[in-house]
């Protein structure tokens, strides 16, 4: 019983992570694709804590904190760099 | 700011005193803590209105949880249905909070309300531009942005 | 057994939050739509399955990095988000042709006029 919600949780998480991948690639502008970026990165995170419960090892969680981490500071130096740079095509 | 200081010196006095070191004796001590604090805070005018903070604390969790999941459901229909429902723009919010702090939580909550977004802050600080998904009555979402700032400005103030 | 339930019904409905937020994301039609989209549900459904963690450990290491993990997107994700939208807006992301109404540019023109 238990295996199987991991199991779904783990099909839904990849089905939204490929709907956010078309998002990236697509992006008319820059900043949707930050926004795909840091949706990935969320979904991410997500990932390796269903990973965690399901192989029953703690210490992914420090993956879930570096990459909430570095998904915040990319953010902020993309936001940075879209206003300095302008718009132009992407 | 100053009572939750003393609370935790309180804390850290009972966890020295008992001398055990666990998360639960902590809180206990905590617990003590904010109980002494609860008692004499008519006499020391330093500690005046902490206690009722906690209490204001818990109610603002609540309410904002209910909240985001109420906003949540109202987006995530309009998302799965075809027709758009959602009318967007981008409005201006008069601010009641007057420091760099205050503005930042309360925009900060703001953001994270599902259904608005906080795009920029006027130069002076006194406006929020809000971008709103929901903008059929733009008083109804004025007020529901007001009724939380209120709330966030009872528990920091 | 009652905590499996609760840890499959946190998961669960934290991916299903994540799947309507993806959706959400390929469907709106302009920047602002789309960030309130992803940004509140990237939170949100972090938090859930965090929650799970705690519970399914249910060890005070683990709780207090879970608790960690929450407060920090809880702080940074608004952030980010802001930062974000407000590069866009300045850069010149056309919004939606259906916007009702837009203060912003107004304030920016009123501010241009000023210096000008």
């Amino acid at each position: 019983m238990f295996e199987w919600v991991i199991e779904i949780v783990y099909l839904l998480l990849s089905v939204s992570l490929l709907l956010a991948f078309v998002r990236l690639a697509k992006g008319p502008s820059l900043p949707d694709r930050v926004v795909a970026l840091e949706l990935i990165a969320s979904i991410v995170a997500g990932m390796v804590g269903v990973h965690a419960i399901d192989t029953g090892i703690s210490a992914y969680l420090d993956i879930a904190i570096v990459l909430a981490i570095t998904a915040f500071l990319a953010a902020i130096g993309f936001a940075r760099f879209i206003q300095v740079r302008g718009m132009h095509d992407d | 700011m100053i009572g939750l200081f003393w609370n935790l010196l309180l804390a850290n006095c009972w966890v020295f005193l008992t001398g055990s070191f666990g998360v639960l004796n902590y809180l206990f001590g905590f617990l003590m803590g904010y109980v002494v604090i609860a008692l004499i805070h008519k006499r020391v005018p330093a500690l005046e209105g902490y206690p009722q903070r906690l209490p204001r604390f818990f109610r603002f969790f609540g309410f904002f949880v209910w909240e985001l999941l109420l906003s949540n459901y109202k987006i995530a229909v309009d998302i799965v249905t075809p027709p758009w429902h959602m009318q967007p723009g981008v409005i201006r919010y008069k601010l009641f909070a007057k420091t760099d702090l205050e503005i930042t939580l309360v925009s900060n909550f703001i953001s994270l309300t599902p259904g608005t977004l906080v795009l920029d802050v006027s130069e002076d600080k006194t406006t929020l531009f809000v971008h709103a998904m929901f903008l059929r009555k733009e008083e109804e979402v004025l007020a529901d942005l007001r009724n939380l700032e209120l709330r966030i400005l009872e528990v920091i103030r | 057994m009652m905590i499996e339930i609760l840890i499959s019904v946190l998961l669960l409905t934290a991916s299903i939050v994540v799947l309507l937020a993806s959706i959400g994301l390929l469907r709106l039609p302009d920047l602002p739509t789309r960030m309130h989209a992803t940004t509140k549900s990237g939170v949100f459904a972090i938090a859930l399955i965090m929650l799970a963690v705690a519970l399914y450990f249910a060890r005070v290491d683990i709780t207090a990095r879970v608790l960690a993990i929450i407060t920090f997107t809880f702080v940074t994700a608004p952030i980010a988000a802001h930062a974000i939208g407000r590069a866009g807006y300045l850069s010149g992301v056309k919004l939606w042709s259906k916007t009702v109404r837009d203060d912003l540019k107004d304030y920016y023109n009123e501010k241009d006029t000023d210096s000008s």
